[in-house]
């Protein structure tokens, strides 16, 4: 906890760009999160998220090459940062430690 | 829907997306917005499609995706702003003291600026809440008496009547009682009584002033002459609660009138925004029934309050009434006309029938001591900043020589200026908000600090006038130097900018010389007025009401309060003493010239009043509470009434009052029966049992607490039911003058903060002069001139600016506060000492100021100043 807090859709967000590792842009997590969490995302809140995520240094972006499709605009590949693991890591143990601490949960 | 093309998305949405978003941003989440708008097409078609680009694209104007106003080349205004901004910040960094000096003396000044504001609206606020605010008028009398005019409230029992009958114009008309007439009048309700202060009042009051209702019809409440209405407070000290009053039956007793009254209605307590403040209303026709039904036009019983009907011409309507009085009863000396009810608190005076002033001259003095604070503040921001200009030439010199105009560098130190008094404003604020509760209790105002459209609009106008005003002269200044001089550093400070900045210190200090001029004149005629002569001793007198068992047997309770150990002397009175009381004009004497009319103070007493008092008796004796003739036909007057009358020898003639003849026995020395504020009056004193709503008691000086006691214990026993309210006469007589205390207090706290604004001023200045004479005074001592000699080297200056402006000041402020004392009848003489006293103590301050910054230059060891070049 304290610093290295993350948000529930921040987190969500991280996981899906680790999900698709290498292959993660805005549209590619959207499709993806759509289909895994049936949930929809628009663009704006993706793309703040992501900028503060990358802000924080959680992930790291670069330019692809530009295609014929999507009227010739390149893509931001997101990636997650050495740092962003460690917090994803750190969050998903503070969840198990919880889990576990339930006296039988069914 | 198959298409190898891809269908391009509208192009205007995507224009507008790329006009918000930062630019670091646009080109892939464009890249989005497009295959989202391609992949939705194919899924959903065009239509769906382009609506869910569209919320794509409002979804995304949002912060963090919107692009920052930093450093766009459009934006360059903004970029010179923040560069001028950055030049203050690090101007104030640098120049630290005067910084401070100037934010310490801004802050002060609009603090007392703001302080100001508030009590000024406060007072202007007074008495407008009223629905009918601008329809609602007072019918005032003017007396014609040996050929001036006297303006007077109080009118004819039945005028409103007569008005309401016979004048088109006039709408409603109202009568009602003054409630200091009765004083607290005890309300019983089964066991419980509690003391209220009430009045009576017209049927249509309720319509006329709009006081909120909480239970009961507008009309209705005072329609039936058992009803009464009474406050939110007396209902919940008396009943509970507001509803619990309603319907239920109080008694009321005055003298030895009594009676029973339902409740009709209960108003919301009087605001504290009404000058007239009450517990509860009764029928006027109570009143009526009291004073006699038969139509008297020379008695002037109550006040009337009119509304006119809308667009009616006051001033025709004025000239209209004139006569009304005059056209009714014979030999009548009094005009009406109405005056606009509002006005009463602020337009009170009237000067030979003509408005003069009031309580508006303390706010016009207060306006104008706020605009002279702040006048002085920005005085020292402009003095500072001009003599410091030194400093900052070479800025000036290369912003010039690249091409800056003068209106830039003139926005420039506007702006440093507006950003000074922001900055001081905002702190000005925090000040008034930590001491408002102070100021409250100073003023007894409930000012609170509510930040509505007119109170920031305010602020906003004084921080922009304040701004310009002090940023003027040092913009206008430094923005004119000439660039080749500037940077070779030649500067020549002309002689006219040297007048400019000792004028500026002189004007600072010639007002606030007046300032401690007026604050000790002030001080000085209060103290005179709370212990001038008055013609009694106003000492060790104890006040109470005349109520219950005691007003039924005044004559054994006297006697036996008399027994009392501690008590000298017992009395009673009709008048109130330390305010004007009742009075008449039905009084002849042989040699009465026909169509004269003079008003007496009429004063009814009971017991040994006179001696109680310690009322001098000049010729004569005194009233006689055993003798019964003396009740009859036995009169004291006034010296003013003798002399007025022209009686010589007066002892045993006789006078006509009221249609009966009367023996003259005795012959007082004049006393104020009445404000300072008014001369003395002629006044009669008679024996009479009716109408004593007060009694005296004189105890014996230094056993007031064991008296009191005894006292108190004596009356509850006597009159059950009734608790032992006392005041001392002399507290009462102190609390008549609130209002010139208070400008007393608030006027020296104003004046203080105008003088330490001056005195930090001159302290910049002083600080400012040795360290640019650093190097003379360095070579001087070198030289040999002693530490004593550089101290007067360094403050001659100062000390004739000061001098300069105490010369002006004197006759300015003698002036201005001729004119305060001329409103006393009975004022103090204007000595030469108080200006004296001023002058010399604003010298000491600058003295003080100017000499420690004097002194520490003069100190300097020379090898310091010298060695650094």
């Amino acid at each position: 906890m304290g610093k290295h807090h993350l948000g529930e859709f921040e987190e969500i967000v991280m996981l899906t760009v680790a999900i698709l590792h290498g292959q993660a842009y805005g549209v590619a997590i959207i499709e993806e999160m759509e289909t895994r969490l049936k949930r929809s995302v628009s663009i704006g809140s993706l793309q703040t998220v992501l900028k503060r995520l990358e802000e924080k240094g959680y992930l790291e972006s670069e330019m692809g090459e530009a295609t014929k499709m999507r009227g010739g605009k390149r893509k931001r590949y997101f990636k997650v940062t050495n740092m962003g693991k460690e917090v994803l890591r750190q969050a998903k143990d503070q969840r198990l430690g919880l889990w576990n601490a339930i006296p039988d949960f069914v | 829907m198959k298409s190898d093309k891809p269908i391009s998305p509208p192009q205007f949405l995507l224009k507008f997306f790329r006009l918000f978003c930062d630019p670091k941003m646009v080109e892939d989440i464009e890249g989005d917005l497009v295959e989202r708008y391609e992949l939705r097409t194919e899924r959903k078609g065009v239509r769906k499609a382009r609506w869910l680009l569209a919320k794509d694209v409002l979804q995304l104007f949002r912060p963090g995706i919107i692009r920052t106003f930093k450093g766009t080349q459009k934006l360059n205004y903004y970029d010179m702003f923040k560069h001028n901004l950055l030049i203050s910040l690090r101007s104030f960094a640098r120049h630290k003291s005067a910084f401070f000096i100037n934010l310490i003396g801004l802050t002060s000044g609009l603090a007392c600026a703001l302080f100001i504001y508030l009590w000024v609206a406060d007072e202007k606020g007074m008495d407008k809440f009223h629905t009918l605010d601008n329809l609602l008028y007072q019918v005032m009398l003017n007396h014609e008496e040996s050929g001036m005019l006297r303006t007077e409230e109080w009118t004819q029992v039945h005028l409103a009547d007569v008005l309401e009958a016979e004048v088109p114009e006039i709408k409603i008309a109202v009568p009602g009682t003054p409630k200091a007439w009765f004083g607290e009048m005890p309300l019983t309700y089964q066991e419980k009584t509690v003391k209220a202060e009430g009045k009576f009042v017209g049927k249509e009051y309720f319509n006329v002033f709009t006081y909120p209702l909480i239970h009961g019809d507008r009309s209705k409440v005072l329609a039936k002459k058992e009803g009464i209405a009474i406050s939110e407070t007396l209902a919940i000290n008396l009943f509970g609660s507001a509803e619990a009053a309603m319907g239920k039956t109080v008694e009321w007793s005055l003298l030895q009138f009594s009676q029973n009254y339902i409740i009709e209605g209960v108003f919301a307590d009087t605001p504290d925004n009404s000058t007239d403040q009450f517990d509860f209303l009764m029928s006027f026709e109570v009143f009526r029934d009291m004073v006699g039904r038969d139509v008297q036009w020379h008695n002037y019983n109550s006040m009337t309050w009119v509304v006119l009907e809308e667009h009616t011409d006051v001033a025709a309507l004025n000239a209209k009434l004139k006569r009304f009085v005059k056209e009714r009863a014979e030999n009548s000396n009094v005009t009406l006309f109405v005056r606009s009810y509002a006005d009463k608190y602020l337009y009170g005076n009237y000067e030979n029938g003509v408005q003069a002033g009031g309580r508006i001259e303390y706010v016009r003095l207060f306006s104008a001591i706020a605009v002279f604070i702040l006048l002085i503040a920005s005085i020292n921001f402009m003095n500072l900043s001009t003599a410091r200009a030194t400093r900052r030439t070479k800025e000036i010199g290369v912003k010039k020589a690249i091409g800056a105009g003068r209106g830039q560098l003139i926005a420039q130190y506007l702006e440093e200026s507006l950003l000074l008094t922001t900055l001081s404003a905002l702190l000005a604020i925090g000040m008034v908000w930590l001491l408002l509760p102070q100021f409250n209790t100073l003023t007894d105002k409930q000012i609170v600090l509510a930040f509505d459209q007119n109170l920031i609009s305010t602020i906003l106008g004084i921080v922009l006038i304040t701004g310009l005003v002090a940023g003027s002269y040092p913009a206008l200044y430094l923005s004119g130097f000439r660039p080749v001089e500037i940077l070779k550093g030649r500067i020549r400070s002309s002689v006219g900018e040297l007048w400019a900045r000792k004028g500026l210190v002189v004007f600072q200090f010639a007002l606030s010389v007046t300032l401690i001029v007026g604050v000790v004149v002030v001080y000085k005629q209060i103290e005179y007025v709370q212990n001038t002569n008055l013609g009694y001793d106003k000492e060790n007198v104890l006040m109470f009401k005349n109520e219950g068992k005691v007003n039924a047997n005044m004559r054994s309770f006297m006697a036996e309060v008399e027994n009392i150990p501690g008590v000298q002397s017992i009395g009673a009175t009709s008048h109130p003493i330390v305010t004007a009381g009742g009075f008449t004009t039905d009084l002849h004497w042989k040699d009465k010239e026909a169509g004269v009319e003079v008003r007496f103070n009429n004063m009814s007493t009971g017991g040994e009043f006179i001696e109680t008092l310690g009322i001098e008796i000049v010729a004569g004796r005194a009233l006689d509470p055993t003798r019964e003739t003396d009740y009859e036909n036995k009169i004291i007057f006034n010296e003013t009434a003798i002399s007025i009358m022209g009686l010589e020898d007066p002892i045993g003639k006789t006078v006509n009052l009221w249609g009966k003849d009367v023996q003259i026995i005795g012959v007082v020395k004049d006393f104020h029966s009445q404000s300072l504020h008014d001369a003395i009056m002629p006044l009669f004193i008679r024996l009479d049992e009716e109408f004593l709503t007060d009694m005296v008691v004189r105890i014996a000086a230094g056993q007031e607490r064991q008296v009191v006691e005894r006292l108190t214990a004596f009356y509850t026993s006597y009159n059950e039911g009734f608790t032992f309210d006392y005041h001392f006469l002399d507290q009462e007589y102190a609390a008549q003058y609130v209002a010139e205390q208070r400008v007393s207090v608030l006027s020296r706290f104003f004046a203080g903060a105008a003088i330490i604004i001056s005195c930090l001023g001159l302290f910049g200045l002083a600080a400012f002069t040795a360290e640019r004479k650093s190097k003379e005074i360095g070579i001087r001592k070198a030289l040999g001139a002693t530490t004593a000699s550089i101290v007067r080297l360094l403050s001659t200056d100062f000390n004739r600016m000061v001098g300069l402006a105490i010369l002006v000041a004197m006759p300015v402020s003698y002036y201005l506060i001729k004119g305060w004392l001329d409103g006393f009848a009975y004022k103090i003489e204007l000595n030469v000492w108080y200006f004296a006293a001023a002058g010399i103590s604003a010298l000491l301050i600058a003295w003080l100021t100017v000499g420690m910054q004097t002194l520490k230059a003069a100190r300097v060891n020379p090898s310091k100043s010298l060695r650094n070049e």
